[in-house]
């Protein structure tokens, strides 16, 4: 009987969950995905976390679950850094602790540590780490994680196409305005906590862009001139990719989806909603928590959208809305 | 018979009527309290203003408010609209050269920033509601004041006393401990505007460039106390449009002419909807674990809209055509 690998649907798998499922799928090894992000799962896990995490974080922990009773194994990354001399935030370097700590009658974690601030040759170790709990030898992990990794710069090369990331679905098609949804992976891409975001915007005319879409080197060049280096590998993403966007003029706005309390936010969007306004790039701040309601959210991207077609017509000539609640 | 354009602003705490002719003077107002039954203060709004005013043609309906979709179901409106843009429209047909646009009602509270007659910044508070109205309705009971007189009350003080406004709750605490040392009501009343507009000035306010002329509308500007206290922090006159309380529906209503005239006919389904019956109910879908609360609206009996599913398995089962017989 082959083993069951439970993949928790939250933080680093919209990240990495291509390269993860490619890799078990070589290794020969069954996995089992938590659902979308649902109340059910919203409700477990705020349930089971400490108060003071963070919403994407309780989240986690709901997937992990949904998980625990279907799977053998869990598999739970600790994140340290993902890039020379930076670091990831602290709660991906203490996730599968947190989740071992709060939560009773797990099965068996594989946790291996990524750490490649000072050299890639942690990677290596985690692979075979990892490899090891199915009696893989070094060298089969390793080839299984290198054909995986093909494969992710494959999936990598059609974001930066334009797709978008989780599934990888491009969509063609015109639109006035173009959005950059800023904010972390994991409160961009799950629908359920973020109430559609996408949607919403795609319903209403409006071009998505992700900063996922960019390639680094692009990004980095653009956050070299801040006073201080940014040391989160998500910040650099964040503010480098918004800068880039923002100074080719290749957006016409930028709403920012930070969970409530999110202390890396705090410095990212500050920095990021300062070079908005000396360049005069509609900014506005979502923010999201355990609330379902979707009323103040509607009404903040509706407003939006209407400021920036305002901007770009006369005020008299304001279009209608679309609803999303029912048609007519 | 003159025709009217009608404006229907649905929020939290009031819900407002108003009607508007072509040269956008306002000829009715209603200024209810929604006290949660949305659908039954519209029908009686609208029941009213036909009694008050006999044979009216309504030529075209606009609605906003955080209750917008649901007056659009049940009046069938040209447009439906965000409070921030109603509110920005209305604020720019009394002042055209307006910069900046303070509303405070019932939960919550907004800045407009416009600029060349333009909306180009706007902030609403987050999940708190100390800085809105509700904030100040709880604290004059607390008080024993009317809220009608807390205004003027707090105008008759000559030393404020300091007043933590960050929270709702710690305003509280920090009021009944003033009073305890003595202070008097209308130092504590003035203290009270003082931590609103504070509180409103740190939060929603927080980086916006404030520029004259500034306006202050929404229910909360009937109170003068704030006013004063808004014109002291920001060292500058506010001014306060005569209809402030229905701004949003008179934003909406200009809104809704533009539509109609743009569309040359318009959906509204006519004063009588007074006299049918709406039902509401709710159930719990069970199709997946998000457990969905879908609402259902029946127009006498016959099923209108349902809505609060996230996957359309119930909003879309809808015929859409039945609908338009209506």
């Amino acid at each position: 009987m082959k083993d069951k690998v439970g993949i928790p649907r939250g933080m680093f798998y919209y990240d990495y969950y291509i390269l993860w499922e490619n890799f078990f799928n070589n290794l020969g090894v069954e996995i089992v995905l938590s659902p979308e992000t649902n109340k059910d799962i919203l409700d477990k896990g705020v349930h089971a976390c400490v108060d003071e995490a963070c919403l994407p974080v309780k989240v986690f922990h709901g997937h992990v679950d949904y998980l625990k009773d279907r799977v053998d194994y869990i598999f739970i990354p600790k994140f340290i850094s993902v890039y020379r001399r930076e670091y990831c935030c602290p709660k991906h370097l203490g996730l599968p602790d947190m989740v071992r700590h709060s939560m009773k009658g797990l099965p068996e974690l594989i946790k291996p540590k990524v750490d490649l601030k000072k050299s890639n040759r942690d990677m290596k170790r985690a692979i075979i780490h990892t490899g090891k709990y199915f009696n893989k030898s070094a060298g089969a992990a390793i080839k299984a994680f290198n054909k995986a990794q093909n494969r992710f710069q494959r999936y990598m090369e059609s974001i930066r196409q334009g797709a978008m990331p989780i599934h990888g679905i491009k969509y063609d098609e015109y639109n006035p305005s173009q959005i950059l949804l800023l904010g972390h992976s994991y409160n961009i891409y799950d629908r359920y906590i973020n109430m559609g975001i996408v949607d919403k915007l795609r319903a209403n005319d409006a071009g998505v862009i992700t900063v996922e879409m960019l390639d680094t080197h692009t990004m980095r060049k653009h956050t070299s001139g801040l006073s201080k280096r940014i040391f989160w590998t998500h910040g650099q993403r964040i503010v480098g990719g918004a800068f880039a966007l923002m100074d080719e003029g290749l957006i016409d706005g930028i709403i920012y989806i930070s969970s409530f309390g999110c202390g890396m936010d705090s410095v990212l969007m500050e920095l990021t909603e300062r070079r908005a306004k000396k360049l005069g790039i509609p900014f506005t701040i979502l923010t999201i928590d355990e609330q379902t309601g979707e009323a103040g959210i509607n009404t903040r991207i509706e407003a939006f959208l209407d400021m920036l077609k305002w901007r770009s017509k006369d005020e008299d000539n304001l279009p209608t809305h679309g609803e999303y609640i029912h048609s007519r | 018979m003159s025709r009217y354009y009608m404006g229907i602003d649905v929020g939290s705490v009031s819900t407002n009527i108003i009607l508007m002719d072509e040269n956008k003077d306002i000829h009715y107002k209603k200024y209810m309290r929604t006290l949660g039954k949305p659908i039954d203060m519209l029908k009686e709004g609208i029941g009213e203003m036909e009694r008050d005013l006999k044979k009216v043609e309504i030529a075209g309906v606009g609605v906003t408010g955080s209750g917008r979709y649901l007056a659009d179901i049940i009046v069938g409106a040209d447009i439906v609209k965000n409070e921030i843009t109603a509110h920005a429209v209305a604020g720019l047909n009394f002042i055209p050269e307006v910069k900046t646009i303070i509303e405070i009602g019932g939960q919550d509270s907004k800045i407009i920033i416009l600029r060349d007659r333009i909306v180009v910044d706007f902030a609403m508070n987050t999940v708190c509601a100390a800085g809105t109205g509700s904030f100040l309705d709880r604290q004059a009971i607390r008080l024993g004041i009317d809220i009608d007189e807390f205004g003027s009350l707090a105008l008759q003080s000559n030393n404020s006393v300091r007043i933590a406004g960050r929270c709702a709750v710690f305003a509280e605490s920090d009021m009944i401990h003033k009073q305890q040392l003595g202070h008097n009501q209308s130092d504590i009343a003035r203290g009270l505007c003082e931590a609103l507009v504070r509180n409103y000035l740190n939060n929603v306010g927080k980086g916006k460039e404030i520029l004259a002329p500034i306006m202050f509308q929404g229910g909360v500007a009937a109170n003068v106390g704030i006013k004063a206290a808004f014109e002291e922090a920001l060292g500058q006159k506010v001014y306060i449009p005569k209809d402030y309380d229905v701004m949003g529906a008179i934003g909406v209503a200009i809104l809704a002419k533009e539509e109609v005239k743009k569309k040359g006919r318009s959906n509204f389904k006519g004063t009588s909807i007074h006299n049918v019956d709406y039902k509401v109910s709710g159930f719990e879908c069970d199709g997946c674990s998000n457990v969905c609360e879908v609402v259902e609206i029946r127009e006498d009996g016959r099923l209108l809209a349902r809505y609060g599913d996230k996957c359309g398995k119930w909003s879309n089962s809808i015929d859409k055509d039945n609908i338009k017989l209506a």
